[in-house]
């Protein structure tokens, strides 16, 4: 004969939900088939657990509670979807600036220098480095890009501050340019 | 923002909810979480007004009284209503809500000093026929109070199941815990339910 059933096949035999072999089960084996009529009957002292109905106008009131404590909590929900993105942006701003404030790590002397992804045109290609070499040339306040290794490394070498008049440069040239 | 300015039907103001609550099904539930999300209080009325009465069930049937019922179901919809830019709709509303108000109650349990008429989870097997024994005009005051005196997990399962008429997988969900967790837990609160009043029965003799 088949083992007795589980608990939870006990239990799906009181809810109805059992399997036909389960049923079948239980319906040859005297223990199996009082354990089902026991849970079936505490389903049924369960169920006159009746929550009394409260007055009908209690309903209003809970209500009404409700909207008096969420005025009294300040009213809005909590903005968690604007938040955690500020944070995390705010964090990341916070990392970006410690590394920037930091100085850049030395490579060792004996370390290859490795090929790094750029979004730049290749330097025989790339006109603007034309234009950046006669506006080094011509103005003379970005630095000395010619003491630096090669017009890279000078590029690599700029601060904030270099960089942005740099920027600044160019812009107005290209306007220049335009007019 | 006026009530003419939401996503959902303005013949549903606030206003105009029946004291007894109101049926608020598919998108119009949908649009109403939507609201609620944007800061719209007159939505989340809808939404209270849907859902005071299976909150509240849920409520009383853990502590067996109007005041801490009634206490409990308005928490558990501030909770909701503050919390609500977190709901992103991966499961239903009801199931989230009702994790909000298992979760206030036991909490509200928690704080409280131990009953010391909890029920042991421990408890041996009664004899069998043990049910026999007990009175069938049981009353519904005293199945309720042996459901309030449930560990925690197997009355938080009874509740959801049996009374809220919930799957065996939605109440998983709401506890956060497994269809097995959730069977075993059923049958235990049963049979120490069926204990209860069996012991409650003798002490009546």
């Amino acid at each position: 004969m088949k083992p007795h059933l589980t608990d939870e096949a006990v239990l799906d035999l009181a809810l109805g939900e059992a399997g036909p072999a389960d049923r079948t089960h239980a319906a040859a084996c005297e223990a199996c088939g009082a354990r089902r009529e026991e849970t079936r009957a505490a389903l049924e002292l369960a169920r006159q657990a009746e929550v009394p109905e409260p007055s009908p106008l209690y309903w209003q009131a809970l209500r009404s509670g409700v909207s008096r404590r969420i005025a009294e909590a300040g009213g809005a929900p909590r903005r968690f979807g604007v938040l955690v993105p500020l944070a995390a942006a705010a964090g990341l701003l916070a990392a970006v600036l410690s590394l920037r404030s930091s100085p850049p790590p030395q490579p060792s002397p004996s370390e290859p220098r490795l090929p790094a992804w750029s979004a730049l045109p290749l330097e025989e290609e790339d006109d603007g480095l034309r234009v950046l070499e006669g506006l080094a040339l011509a103005s003379g306040d970005v630095g000395d890009w010619q003491a630096a290794d090669g017009l890279e490394g000078y590029l690599e070498s700029l601060t904030d501050d270099e960089s942005r008049r740099l920027a600044d440069s160019l812009r107005q040239q290209g306007q220049g340019g335009e007019s | 923002m006026t009530s003419a300015a939401l996503a959902f039907p303005s013949g549903l103001a606030s206003s105009s909810v029946p004291q007894n609550g109101i049926e608020l099904e598919g998108q119009a539930e949908r649009d109403a979480i939507a609201a609620c999300q944007r800061g719209e209080r007159e939505a989340f009325d809808l939404l209270v007004a849907r859902y005071q009465r299976p909150i509240y069930r849920l409520c009383f049937r853990y502590v067996n009284n109007h005041e801490d019922a009634n206490d409990l179901a308005q928490e558990s919809f501030l909770k909701a209503w503050r919390g609500i830019s977190r709901f992103r709709g991966d499961s239903a509303f009801s199931t989230w809500l009702y994790r909000i108000a298992v979760n206030t109650c036991l909490n509200f349990r928690a704080s409280r000093k131990p009953d010391a008429r909890e029920l042991d989870e421990r408890l041996v097997d009664p004899r069998p026929g043990a049910l026999a024994e007990i009175e069938k005009d049981a009353e519904a005051g005293r199945v309720r109070a042996a459901v309030s005196r449930l560990p925690e997990k197997q009355r938080a399962t009874l509740i959801l199941k049996l009374f809220h008429e919930l799957t065996h997988e939605e109440v998983a969900r709401i506890l956060g815990s497994s269809v097995g967790t959730v069977k075993a837990n059923l049958f235990h609160a049963l049979a120490n339910l069926r204990r209860a009043a069996a012991r409650e029965g003798e002490g009546r003799r």
